[in-house]
């Protein structure tokens, strides 16, 4: 199914994965027997800096995150195409250089028209809305 | 290096994960002589024995699962970041012939791994249902992803120069002079990157102590702690070898064996990852994404654009 | 050797998808899910198809899972989730899309099972695909910039009402 030379080669990194994964059992194996188990009055509470912990932790966030988010996604795949062209670069020549300075551009474009739309800068954002309202 | 070979893996493992528990007490000694202060000094020759107490008073601590959190994600999570970030040693080329695998990929191997980590921070906010942890956690989050847009992309100058993945050709093909001359805006870019990926001071803001306790790691204790700590020490040595394999030649240099060189160059940046902690302050959260979209993006962009051009023309002439 | 890791790799895939499918909580079917897709990189790999191999990691496991993990911190449900979930395991539910996609699988086994296929994969270098790529395929590149460009902005536009909504919320 493959030739030999791939076979061997994946070999040292599977043993290697092994390794780290037993490397982890084992810290966390000897930690849990031999670690203290003490048991007090505030042992199970949340930690909020020694004030008890109010309502519950599913509180609201602000959706610039998720933004963030998908701008990563996207970006993210812009970069591949990029990766693409960068290992090929000089069997591409000047044609390859071309398409990539058009594919660079219509992403700065991209860059361009999100800070323009300020969901790039947030915090400001936040501040300006709220001098607004005052 | 075509057969499993057991000793050189446990040389790795022991290296790296015994460099980075030295690395936590050498990290406090060289901020005390830069901070003008001691810094831990009592146990043993130069205070090197802390190490050993330390690891002693982490493995006997309340192996603690919060009763209100998600168990099974709880536990996985700091494992996550260890894993993914020993995982890349894997194609880390210590020396010509030390290395474990020669992956023809192995440039993109490194960025796929630690673009796994940021599961680690994501899973450990979210599983310790926690206000300051989901808090941490989310800024974590976004702050790495972020980053690692142009993370990847600062490297493909690089790639180009020397038009391959594997990092043992890439070496190679620093023998007529390293890349950091010509890569110069990627080699900032990648640190800066880097830092903020391994969120460590400055950038460490999802654990910033005076706004969010801990950040996604408040509700973790002993070992687990100890597990996400391990996995960002073993992140800065990751970034130490990548800056040295790619921008400064790797084994390469004269008078001394290779992997001296390697370990010199290594151990030179991870002094410097730690004077970065010492003398820089940490920017606002918002300056810092805002930094990475709008300064550190259109420099790699311009970075690649203005690579091609000139080597695409020197190769012409 | 090879084989064995294919079937190793394989079985892992499947396994890791049917459980991701059989939860309840949104975040343990994610982290199945990865699991699901580091197994269909390292086939890729095992196929000959390192860079496919990469990407499947990073673009898939290391940037659509995260985007999923946002949302549901995001959302941040807690048990609320689990519930609506736990309805959906309802038989009534998934039996009838099930048979059908079963029908679909039955063919696309017949089908495979008529090809005469090459047994013999041969590795893609990440060059090729980059020569191809920007080579022949050009205008295909371009053309998912305008695309992507397309989908940041629809997604900014999304995020910029949510926001503002949030906004008047907030001061309501």
């Amino acid at each position: 199914m493959e030739n030999l030379a791939a076979e061997q080669s994946i070999l040292p990194v599977f043993v290697f994965f092994g390794a780290i994964l037993l490397l982890v059992a084992t810290m966390l194996g000897i930690a849990s027997v031999l670690g203290e188990r003490k048991q007090t009055k505030t042992t199970d509470l949340p930690y909020e800096s020694g004030i008890i912990a109010v309502g519950s932790s599913q509180v609201r966030l602000s959706v610039d995150f998720f933004l963030i988010a998908i701008f990563f996604v996207i970006f993210d795949l812009e970069t591949v195409f990029i990766f693409a062209w960068a290992i090929a670069f000089f069997e591409l020549g000047w044609h390859g250089y071309l398409a990539v300075v058009v594919f660079i551009l219509i992403l700065t474009i991209a860059l361009i028209y999100e800070w323009k739309s300020g969901a790039l800068n947030w915090g400001v954002k936040s501040q300006t809305a709220r001098k607004e309202t005052s | 290096m075509s057969e499993a070979n057991l000793p050189f893996i446990g040389a790795i493992l022991l290296t790296v994960v015994g460099g980075a528990a030295v690395l936590t007490w050498f990290e406090r000694r060289l901020l005390g002589i830069w901070q003008d202060r001691y810094g831990p000094n009592r146990l043993g020759p130069f205070g090197i024995l802390q190490v050993a107490a330390d690891m002693l008073k982490l493995l006997t601590k309340h192996d603690w699962i919060p009763p209100f959190a998600d168990r099974f994600v709880f536990v996985i999570a700091p494992t996550a970041i260890v894993i993914s970030m020993l995982m890349a040693f894997a194609v880390v080329p210590f020396g010509p012939d030390h290395y474990l695998i020669d992956m023809n990929v192995g440039l993109l191997f490194f960025l796929a791994m630690s673009s796994l980590a940021v599961y680690s921070v994501m899973l450990g906010g979210l599983a310790s249902n926690n206000k300051y942890a989901l808090l941490g956690g989310l800024r974590a989050a976004a702050q790495m992803v972020s980053y690692e847009v142009f993370m990847g992309l600062s490297l493909m100058g690089v790639v180009m120069l020397s038009g391959s993945f594997s990092l043992v050709d890439i070496v190679e093909a620093q023998q007529d002079g390293w890349y950091f001359i010509p890569q110069f805006l990627g080699l900032y870019v990648f640190i800066i990157a880097g830092i903020a990926e391994s969120h460590r001071l400055p950038f460490d803001l999802p654990e910033a102590e005076h706004e969010l306790t801990a950040g996604f790691h408040t509700e973790y204790g002993g070992m687990k702690f100890t597990m996400f700590m391990l996995g960002e020490y073993c992140g800065l040595i990751l970034l130490s070898c990548m800056i040295t394999t790619l921008f400064f030649g790797g084994w390469l240099g004269p008078f001394f064996p290779p992997l001296v060189w390697f370990a010199l160059k290594t151990f030179g940046f991870v002094c410097f990852f730690i004077l970065l902690r010492a003398a820089i302050p940490r920017p606002r959260y918002d300056q810092l994404m805002a930094l990475g979209w709008t300064v550190m993006l259109p420099i790699t962009l311009i970075n690649l654009v203005a690579t091609g051009a000139i080597a695409l023309w020197m190769n012409q002439a | 050797m090879t084989l064995a890791l294919f079937y190793i790799a394989g079985a892992i895939a499947l396994a890791a998808t049917g459980i991701a499918l059989t939860r309840v909580n949104a975040i343990h079917a994610l982290i199945y899910l990865v699991v699901s897709l580091l197994a269909v990189a390292f086939i890729f790999f095992l196929l000959g198809a390192p860079f496919a191999a990469v990407l499947e990691i990073v673009i898939y496991a290391g940037a659509i899972m995260v985007l999923f993990v946002f949302v549901i911190m995001m959302l941040n449900l807690g048990n609320r989730g689990t519930v609506v979930e736990q309805e959906m395991m309802n038989p009534s539910v998934w039996i009838i899309p099930s048979l059908l996609c079963l029908i679909l699988l039955i063919e696309l086994s017949l089908s495979i099972a008529s090809l005469k296929s090459e047994t013999n994969p041969i590795v893609v270098s990440a060059k090729e695909i980059g020569i191809s790529l920007f080579g022949p395929y050009v205008l295909a590149v371009e053309i998912a910039s305008m695309l992507l460009l397309a989908g940041l902005v629809a997604a900014n536009h999304i995020g910029r009402r949510l926001s503002k909504m949030d906004q008047e919320k907030d001061e309501g």
